[in-house]
């Protein structure tokens, strides 16, 4: 499918002048389809505490932004769609949505709609089709990076970039060896953080008066984050999630992580990040989700983003990633019958 | 306060104004399990049982290992096990089926393979898990395999969604005591080394009762129909781990029991590597 934007045309989101009559429609058929969440806080609205007197950040919280992480380079310094762009944009989301095609996950979303190609391609299982996609939360903003400015990840470091490059080289074929695949195929971890919508892209949040539970729907991952003075955990043992600390500033949760696991890889930074989160409740059904990565071995500065989670009715499922796990032995099986048939092997995946 | 309490309490008061009157504000102190702002017992921190009963549910000597090369370090510790009330009543054919885990365990125990334990099994591990008791929901975040539960306490009708292979767990307060009822299992987890098993029928009342600060008495009951002729109960306390450093560490095992599940289909296979046997799902060759 083609939608009316071509790439590029930056043009075409200014001069759109979109009929009352067609938005009043496009606003009735949108309404129960597409939430659309403010993301600053309500005048007078005082966030809910804990029996403990903690700000109460409890609930199901879904990840559906469609904002990407970077911002496209159509919006240069731009952090915020126009009130028109904006309605253009669910325009396109619901010509995307109804189009019945591929599921657009995390950035493929705008980006299609910018970009006019509604085609997703998943390098290493295949394609998802639009079944798999929930209703995205749309939102004015360009992107979810907020600093630097312009809203794009920053520049390498020179040793970053070295050891992108030296572990893109030393890739193992993807069908030799389950260790080929990718860990969140292995069911091994979808990392830390895991910040893609696309499905089962929901956390719950239990709070006691000690510790903090965030748990992630993808593998039954729980974080649990000691609140206080805990001594930080010994640095010669590394996690794949890293080790939590969290405090209360006013109405946000504060948690620091560190110790990551060389292996645990996050936009090309490994064991020396300290990562840096912040919740914040901005409203009944938003929960600001704000994080901060610093890594001077592979950013010249470090970067910060914002993701709004909305709130779930649903509850989390039990996501039996490993103990169903029959695609990976499928794909190593068609690999070795490839073999007999003496078919060539796929190209290594380029997947973190 | 229950009658419960306040007769313990009692019961206590009177003990330390034997010792002494200094020592009785202590002694509470360090004898009460802590409580949350709404008065119920403090469940939250890092607990762990001890030990041999995850080898086998039922008592039993000590025996070598699977594996000649690990010596008296593979070897498998004696237990008295923890099941009320004599042997396990089972059915004649489930019986015949755990005669034939317990002659095949290490090629059919699901543990082997890093899948979840399921309930009561995880918390028997010789793993530790945390408690984080809110008010509506309570999470068990095992170290074992990453596995969790969300113990829905506000929702007593909340019918299990999809069957789990941790169960689906429903929580209220009798006293000072919390009651768990899980129901909606999978049918493949099993109780212990020793193949002892149950069905998806599986219905497990688990009570968890404060016993001074730093224990809890757990009490599971069993109810499978399919399985066993009666229900029937199994305890042991739970010990909270007392290391100023304790916290709850990952044991991701999945990427330890790939070469098991997998590595007979990895290209360069050595020739002693076969295809796993008890597998939740088969694929065609």
């Amino acid at each position: 499918m083609k939608t009316r934007y071509q790439q590029g045309s930056t043009q075409s989101f200014r001069n759109q002048q979109p009929s009352a009559l067609r938005v009043t429609a496009l606003a009735l058929t949108l309404g129960m389809l597409i939430s659309t969440h403010a993301n600053a806080q309500q005048p007078g609205w005082q966030p809910p505490l804990t029996q403990d007197g903690h700000p109460d950040l409890q609930g199901v919280w879904a990840n559906n932004s469609s904002t990407p992480l970077e911002r496209p380079e159509i919006f240069g310094n731009r952090a915020e769609l126009t009130d028109e762009e904006f309605r253009d944009l669910l325009q396109q989301a619901e010509e995307v949505r109804a189009s019945g095609g591929d599921a657009l996950f995390g950035d493929g979303f705008l980006n299609a709609v910018i970009t006019g190609e509604v085609r997703s391609y998943d390098p290493s299982t295949g394609n998802y089709d639009s079944s798999w996609m929930v209703d995205r939360n749309m939102e004015n903003r360009t992107s979810l990076i907020i600093d630097p400015p312009n809203g794009r990840l920053p520049p390498m470091t020179e040793e970053g970039r070295a050891r992108a490059q030296a572990r893109a080289s030393g890739r193992l074929s993807p069908t030799d060896t389950y260790l080929g695949r990718p860990l969140q195929e292995r069911c091994i971890t979808y990392g830390m953080p895991y910040i893609m919508a696309g499905y089962n892209s929901y956390y719950q949040i239990v709070q006691s008066n000690t510790s903090v539970a965030i748990i992630q729907e993808m593998i039954h991952d729980v974080r649990v984050i000691p609140i206080g003075d805990k001594p930080p955990l010994d640095e010669r043992v590394k996690l794949w999630h890293g080790d939590s600390r969290g405090w209360y500033e006013g109405n946000t949760l504060v948690v620091e992580t560190k110790n990551f696991s060389g292996q645990s890889l996050f936009r090309g930074a490994g064991e020396n990040r300290t990562f840096i989160e912040r919740y914040t409740r901005v409203a009944d059904d938003v929960l600001e989700y704000q994080f901060t990565v610093e890594d001077p071995t592979t950013w010249e500065t470090p970067w910060t983003a914002v993701i709004n989670y909305t709130a779930s009715e649903d509850p989390i499922f039990e996501y039996a990633c490993h103990e169903g796990n029959y695609a990976l032995m499928g794909i190593l099986s068609g690999a070795r019958a490839a073999e007999r048939a003496g078919q060539v092997p796929d190209a290594p995946i380029d997947a973190e | 306060m229950s009658n419960y309490r306040v007769t313990r309490g009692l019961v206590r008061f009177t003990l330390c104004l034997s010792i002494s009157t200094v020592s009785m504000s202590m002694s509470f102190a360090q004898q009460e399990m802590p409580q949350t702002a709404d008065g119920k017992p403090d469940f939250s921190g890092l607990w762990q049982a001890m030990g041999s009963a995850h080898w086998n549910i039922e008592p039993s000597a000590a025996k070598a290992g699977p594996d000649w090369q690990w010596g008296a370090l593979g070897a498998i510790p004696a237990t008295l096990g923890v099941v009320h009330d004599g042997v396990l009543p089972y059915t004649p054919s489930a019986l015949a089926q755990r005669q034939v885990n317990q002659a095949d365990w290490l090629a059919l125990d699901p543990l082997v393979k890093c899948y979840m334990p399921g309930i009561p099994r995880a918390n028997m591990l010789p793993f530790p898990f945390q408690i984080v008791q809110g008010t509506d929901n309570v999470v068990m975040a095992y170290e074992f395999a990453s596995a969790m539960r969300i113990v829905y306490m506000d929702q007593p009708d909340f019918a299990g969604p999809v069957p789990n292979w941790m169960g689906h767990s429903r929580g209220h307060w009798e006293g000072d005591t919390l009651v768990i009822r899980v129901t909606d299992f999978m049918p493949y987890t099993w109780f212990d080394h020793a193949g002892n098993h149950h069905s998806d029928q599986l219905e497990v009342i688990e009570r968890y009762t404060p016993s001074g600060p730093n224990m809890i008495l757990y009490e599971a009951e069993i109810r499978d129909p399919q399985t066993y002729t009666r229900p029937w109960k199994m305890s042991f306390p739970l010990y909270r781990r007392m290391e100023a450093n304790a916290q709850l560490l990952e044991f991701k095992c999945v990427e330890f029991s790939e070469e098991l599940i997998y590595g007979y289909l990895n290209k360069d296979a050595p020739a002693d590597r076969v295809p796993p046997r008890g597998m939740p799902f088969t694929i065609q060759e």
